[in-house]
């Protein structure tokens, strides 16, 4: 703070005002009424502190809105709560628990748990769960931290949902859902409105305890029970939510939990049951739903429900579940055909049909056995392909080789191959767009048992990389099923998504050894495509991981090809040719990755380190000759990788040794061009999938009112002001932009100032008019516009800068065309 | 100050709740209902004790006002009793609905007096209506000031159409008393609803004391699988019951499910109590449930598409049905229920439900006791009961852990548990005074508990006292100011400051608080001092230093 003093005169409201600024809401207006001298001067320290980006001391503001936290105002009460809420949302977890502060909050919230006002209860929710987050982040750090403090503060939520007011009981339910870590004792409890006595529920409650348990239990137990039952649908609906989000803590609790979901099938409310039955896909996507045959009978009305919506969502989620028994399997098929018959024009069935088949390898090789047999004994024109229960029952069939269990050998009759020929379209669909009709055509006909199709080499599309297709058809599936399901993809699907993927390419990386460089290149170019889906889907710092690896698979892509170029060709070329533009982009896309990602981690950083390295080691084998610029970047890269690892959380990986060495040995570099063939065999790719707080540095900008049939006018010769509205994403005060603007050859950059845009950590955004300096002598002319950044951390080799940036950026937005015509010809 | 009660019913037992609470000098008395298994005088409330505990010589003056949960005649059945035969003519309050219904509620009941030829105690249909006519209805949350210092509101009990707590408040001492109440809703109604409010004592029901309810929702499915069962397999369902609230519930739920299975099987509703009282729900959708009030416009859920007037003349009709019939408990007395036991409990196809309480020494007590197939009617008769039993556990009380939440919930300093059974009652109270820490008391009938009331007191403060406190806190923050930055922020919390003074009360002057100095200046005398001559030499020699 600017002036501690004054914050501490004895003037709560003081600090309450400079909070108010920062945060404009109904607080400002009640609480810049009194004496005009402590409204003035905390605005300074305010905005002080607002430019440096989060408050440098919150435990000022944190222990003045405490103590407005017992003030006798109810509506004070709920804003300082709310401010608190604010304040610790803002501070990243390392400072909040040396300081305290989440303690504090923490005392704060439980002490007006019980307040009279709903207002300061409903506030109170919302401050424990930020305060849930907080403790369940020092864990993460600091394993040592016990969990009793979470299993408290998850009674003392579910005693909240039990709460007189529906706003309360709403947000309480929410919080719940999202807590983070909790003991299996005290989720059984939820479920049941009788106290459990075990072992493991008393034990970690009353230890370190003074208040005897049972104060806190009482009201929480069967949080739940009360949950689905209560009056309004939208407490309901949030029950339902969270009693699926917290399925995947323990399998016990998930079966218990499936047990009242299924009750609230018979709710009278639809928001209701969809909800539950979204609730239901969430633990079928984490793998926590055990479908029982007494739950089958209820589930199975859900298929041939009267309203779509339902049908639609209880087949998602069979497409997802397990059934433990073969007539369970084959109810779900016959009920699953029969709401094919009722509604044919719902053709997402055979794609559910395929999943389910899939995933009961086994189940679905019986069917495949009863259906052959059908065929065989049809006689002609008999079996009419046309109806849906063959059609159906086809694809179940066709689906068994694709399933997981690959160790038990399915044979599927190649009769039904030879049927599904006729069925290819369905097959197709029902696969999603990951496979093209013709590769899935000559497979069946390859398993059919039938001559090739055409000249296409069946054993190259599905021969040796057979094992690999079907891996990423899987994971394409799976995506698909889910974001189409749920818009925004769950964090821990895109993992496992993301992790089967990098496994794909790393065995990618081994194939390129044995030189079979095409298809090293499709299987990284369809991961790539992969993970772009993915990180459409998603957002935050995933969203950034994901766009992050994107950019490193680009890498590896061109690191593959240009080593080919280089194997197959020795002669050194002068001119640019294609390895030149290949190395050119292989170093763009490594500065991207250096660059445009805030909040690297060390292993994030060591792989782009290393990615950089062998990048300059192919630049420097493509030159043949040992340029200054790349030694010199290459000694850079190499003591920052040292730098990296200097304190031992991660090692130098062979590969850097091993060039570390060589180039110790010999300062010019001719002894790393002539070992080159060894040390790229030893580069390993050991994509992490620890991204921390991963944040993407990007930007939008456009220029108002401006497209080809509307142009900005000009006179010739003359500058002129462009005006351009621009949003930065997650960009700090220490980077430099340029506004890089160019009509033809000539080019102008303008430095961009940007501090004042108006915006949080995040997003900023601001308008400004940029001047162009000259305008050519021409009747129109297009300008070419983009954002870029410097990168701070490379070597320039251009000193001189002309005004400009250094040479080493990276581009930030894409390019932007602007339109202008000459006034005199308007 | 302090908050007396009387229990003159429901104490330690369930019927005739009445419960006279005096606080601050007004006498307040909740609820005025009659005991169905007693007659004649003794099923009332022994009303002249509230005479002799004030002194007054009519009711009249003795009582400020008189406040009705709600139409059960347990809680209503004697209101006409004590206004027209005892003569009070104060204000009685009730909400809307239970002046709607109690009419029809209490002109049942004075037909069970005219039958079972009451010798004393009776009533007059003239009296329930002059009755009826002197009552003030009330409506949720309104605040109505009874007298200068009297101040009563209604907050939402669920239970039955129209049941209310009463908080009720005389200067700084407040109480609730909550009748029955239901803390989980079912299809038509809501659950109870109520502000956190500072109370000194609260009076709750505790009928099931000792249960605790698994979810609705499980036993919804047990009653229409058992319904179903027998239904398909050509039996006939007798659902006993009282007229208002779970028979709408059962209805519905009943109406739902046979849309669902698109079944064409008669429900009939006996007499037209159960008929009327609908017509009366359609009337009161404001006090229903939230999912009723969404929907009524498009569809009036009371509206039932598949129930029927039942005639005398179908008992013996074959085929499959399902009946609503009063009374609940099945008496043996009489009543519709009972007649139509007689002829199809015999027969193993049918089904007779149970209410969740059966009043001792009714069939439906013996039925559910025990598993009884001879129920003697008397010398001669007897019924061999061969029909299945389904105890229905739908109940318009809340279950312990619902009283064990509400009383948490209002957090009072005082409880008093009334309308429940003895033992159950006697272990409730220990879990309330266990867990919650709150003294419990559940008074016999005629006891009488009296609990110290909050009371407030204005004072006024010198200006020195409040100068000499606000600079010590700035000597205080000062000091801090140097931590603020970097310190443990743990203490935070606790970071009330005391101040000391001395309070002065004076006679015939408003209370006091001064600064130390002050005083001897109030007071007019002169300042002694005693000074200490301290005698251990080596102490001081220490202290000196």
């Amino acid at each position: 703070m600017g002036d501690p003093h004054l914050l501490s005169s004895a003037h709560p409201a003081a600090a309450a005002s400079s909070f108010a600024r920062k945060h404009p809401g109904p607080i400002d207006e009640r609480f810049s009424d009194p004496s005009p001298h402590i409204t003035k001067r905390p605005r300074v320290a305010a905005d002080t502190a607002a430019t440096g980006g989060s408050a440098p001391y919150p435990e000022a503001e944190v222990r003045s809105l405490v103590m407005m936290a017992g003030g006798i105002y109810p509506l004070a009460r709920a804003e300082a709560l709310r401010g608190l809420a604010a304040v610790l949302g803002k501070v990243d977890a390392y400072r909040c628990f040396v300081a305290g502060i989440v303690e504090c909050c923490y005392g704060c919230a439980v002490e007006l748990m019980r307040d009279e006002d709903e207002g300061v209860r409903l506030a109170v929710v919302g401050l424990l769960g930020l305060c849930a987050q907080k403790f369940a982040a020092r864990w993460d750090v600091d394993a040592k931290s016990d969990g009793d403090i979470m299993d408290l503060i998850f009674q003392q939520l579910s005693s909240m949902a039990r709460d007189m007011c529906t706003k309360v009981r709403i947000e309480a339910f929410g919080a719940l859902g999202k807590m983070q870590r909790v003991s299996e004792g005290v989720l059984l409890q939820l479920l049941s409105k009788k106290v459990i006595k075990t072992d493991t529920m008393s034990g970690t409650i009353i230890k370190g305890q003074k208040l005897p348990p049972k104060l806190k239990i009482p009201c929480a137990a069967g949080i739940f029970a009360h949950g689905i039952e209560d009056e309004f649908y939208q407490v309901r609906t949030a029950a339902c939510t969270s009693l699926g989000a917290l399925a995947k803590f323990s399998s016990q609790y998930a079966e218990k939990a499936l047990d009242l979901l299924m009750d609230m099938m018979n709710d009278d409310t639809e928001t209701v049951r969809l909800q539950t039955l979204q609730a239901l896909f969430h633990m079928a996507t984490y793998g926590y739903l055990s479908m029982q045959e007494k739950h089958m009978h209820m589930f199975l009305g859900l298929l041939v429900d009267a309203n779509a919506l339902i049908r639609n969502a209880a087949r998602k989620i069979l497409g997802l579940v397990n059934l433990p028994k073969l007539q369970m399997f084959k109810s779900a098929i016959d009920c699953l055909i029969a709401s094919l018959e009722k509604n044919p024009e719902e053709q997402d069935i055979y794609g559910i049909l395929f999943s389910i088949g899939k995933n009961h390898g086994s189940f679905s090789a019986n069917i495949a056995k009863h259906l052959a047999k059908e065929i065989a004994t049809a006689s002609d024109g008999e079996l009419i392909l046309d109806r849906p229960r063959v059609k159906a029952l086809m694809i179940v069939s066709i689906s068994a080789p694709f399933s997981d269990d690959k160790h038990k050998k399915l044979d599927i009759p190649s009769i039904i191959f030879s049927h599904a020929i006729s069925l290819l379209g369905k097959v197709s669909c029902a696969l999603g767009e990951e496979v093209n009709q013709d590769s899935l055509l000559s497979y069946l006909c390859h398993k059919g048992g039938m001559p090739l199709w055409g000249n296409r080499s069946v054993s190259a599309e599905f021969g040796e990389s057979e094992s690999c297709k079907v891996e990423t058809v899987e994971v394409g599936e799976q995506i698909e099923n889910t974001a189409k399901a749920t818009k925004c993809l769950d964090r821990v699907l895109v993992m496992q998504s993301v992790e089967s993927i990098l496994q794909t390419v790393e065995g990618a990386w081994t194939m390129r050894m044995s030189c079979d460089v095409c298809e090293a290149r499709t299987i990284l170019r369809t991961c790539k495509e992969e993970l772009k889906v993915l990180a459409e889907n998603s957002s935050g710092s995933i969203g950034a991981f994901l766009s992050f690896l994107c950019e490193y698979l680009d890498a590896i892509r061109l690191v593959v090809e240009l080593w080919q170029l280089i194997q197959l060709d020795n002669s050194y070329t002068v001119g640019l040719t294609a390895p030149d533009i290949l190395l050119e982009k292989l170093n763009i896309s490594v500065r991207r990755m250096e660059c445009c990602y805030a909040g690297l981690n060390r292993g994030l950083e060591v792989q782009v380190m290393e990615l950089s390295l062998l990048a300059n080691l192919l630049g420097l084998s493509n030159i043949g000759a040992c340029s200054k610029a790349v030694l010199s970047k290459l000694v850079w890269v190499i003591n920052r990788l040292e730098g990296l690892c200097a304190d031992g959380s991660c090692e130098l990986s062979d590969f850097s040794r091993e060039i570390k060495k060589t180039f110790e040995a010999d300062h010019i570099g001719n002894a790393l061009i002539r070992n080159i063939h060894t040390s790229v065999e030893l580069f390993r790719l050991k994509p992490t999938t620890d991204f921390g707080a991963l944040k993407a540095i990007s930007a939008v900008f456009q220029v108002c009112d401006n497209n080809s049939e509307n142009p900005l006018s000009y006179i010739c010769g003359l500058p002129v002001g462009v005006s351009f509205n621009i949003s930065l994403w997650n960009i700090s005060s220490n980077n430099r932009l340029w506004l890089h603007m160019s009509i033809g050859e000539s080019v102008q950059h303008t430095f961009l100032e940007f501090s004042s845009f108006e915006g949080d950590g995040e997003v900023k955004s601001g308008s400004m008019v940029v001047p162009l300096n000259t305008t050519p002598m021409a009747h129109s002319f297009v300008l070419r516009v983009c954002l870029i950044m410097e990168c701070y951390g490379g070597i320039s080799s251009n000193q001189e800068r002309h005004g400009g940036p250094s040479d080493c950026v990276v581009q930030l937005s894409d390019e932007l065309d602007v339109y202008f015509v000459s006034t005199g010809q308007r | 100050m302090s908050i007396e009660c009387l229990v003159l019913g429901a104490g330690q037992d369930v019927g005739k709740s009445c419960v006279v609470a005096t606080i601050g000098g007004r006498r307040v008395m909740f609820d005025c209902g009659v005991h169905l298994f007693c007659r004649g005088r003794s099923s009332y409330p022994e009303f002249d004790r509230i005479l002799a505990a004030s002194g007054a010589t009519d009711f009249t003056a003795a009582i400020s006002c008189v406040v009705i949960t709600h139409s059960h005649l347990d809680h209503i059945g004697a209101l006409p009793y004590f206004t027209e035969v005892c003569g009070y003519h104060g204000p009685i309050y009730m909400t809307y609905p239970t002046k709607a219904l109690a009419p029809m509620m209490l002109e049942d009941y004075r037909k069970v007096m005219v039958d079972q030829q009451w010798e004393e105690g009776q009533y007059s249909y003239e009296d329930i209506l002059r009755c009826l006519k002197k009552v003030i209805p009330l409506d949720l949350k309104q605040t109505i000031q009874v007298d200068k210092d009297l101040v009563i509101r209604a907050y939402y009990a669920g239970h039955v159409l129209g049941a209310a707590m009463i908080y009720a408040k005389v200067g700084d001492a407040a109480m609730v008393y909550t009748g029955d109440y239901n803390m989980t809703p079912d299809r038509h109604l809501g659950a109870a609803q109520i502000d956190r409010l500072k109370l000194d004592l609260l009076i709750t029901e505790s009928t099931y004391a000792k249960t605790t309810r698994d979810s609705r929702r499980a036993r919804e499915r047990e009653f229409l699988q058992a319904v179903h069962k027998c239904v398909s397999g050509g039996g006939k369902v007798l659902i006993p019951l009282f007229a208002v609230g779970r028979a709408q519930e059962l209805c519905m739920l009943l109406d739902d499910y046979w849309e669902r299975m698109n079944w064409k099987i008669p429900i009939y509703f006996s007499a037209g109590l159960t008929i009327q009282s609908n017509t009366y729900y359609k009337m009161l959708i404001g006090w229903t449930s939230q999912k009723i009030k969404d929907n009524y416009r498009a569809h009036n859920p009371f509206d039932f598409k598949h129930v029927r007037h039942f005639e005398r003349s179908f008992i013996n009709n074959p085929g499959p049905c399902v009946l609503f019939a009063t009374p609940g408990m099945i008496s043996n007395s009489g009543g519709f229920s009972f007649e139509v036991f007689k002829k199809w409990a015999p027969s193993e196809k049918n089904l007779v439900t149970l209410p969740g309480y059966c009043g001792p020494g009714s069939i439906g007590h013996k039925l559910m006791s025990g598993k009884s197939t001879r129920i003697e009617v008397d010398k001669d008769t007897h019924i061999d009961v061969r029909c299945q039993i389904h105890q229905l556990a739908f109940s318009p009380h809340t279950d312990s852990k619902g009283i064990m939440d509400l009383i948490e919930f209002l957090s009072p300093k005082h409880v008093i548990l009334v309308h429940g059974e003895k033992p159950l009652m006697a272990f409730l109270k220990e879990r309330v005074e266990s867990e919650l820490g709150m003294p419990c008391y559940y008074p016999a009938n005629n006891e009488s508990v009296s609990i110290p009331a909050t009371k407030n007191l204005k004072m006024s403060a010198t200006e020195r006292f409040i100068t000499s406190c606000a600079s010590e806190q700035t000597e205080d923050n000062l000091r801090k100011q140097k931590l603020i930055c970097g310190s443990n922020m743990s203490e935070a919390n606790t970071d009330r400051k005391l101040a000391e003074g001395i309070l002065l009360m004076e006679k015939n002057k408003a209370v006091k608080i001064l600064c130390e100095d002050e005083l001897v200046q109030v007071l007019g005398m002169e300042r002694h001092l005693v000074q200490n001559e301290p005698m251990v030499s080596s102490r001081t020699g220490a202290a000196g230093e």
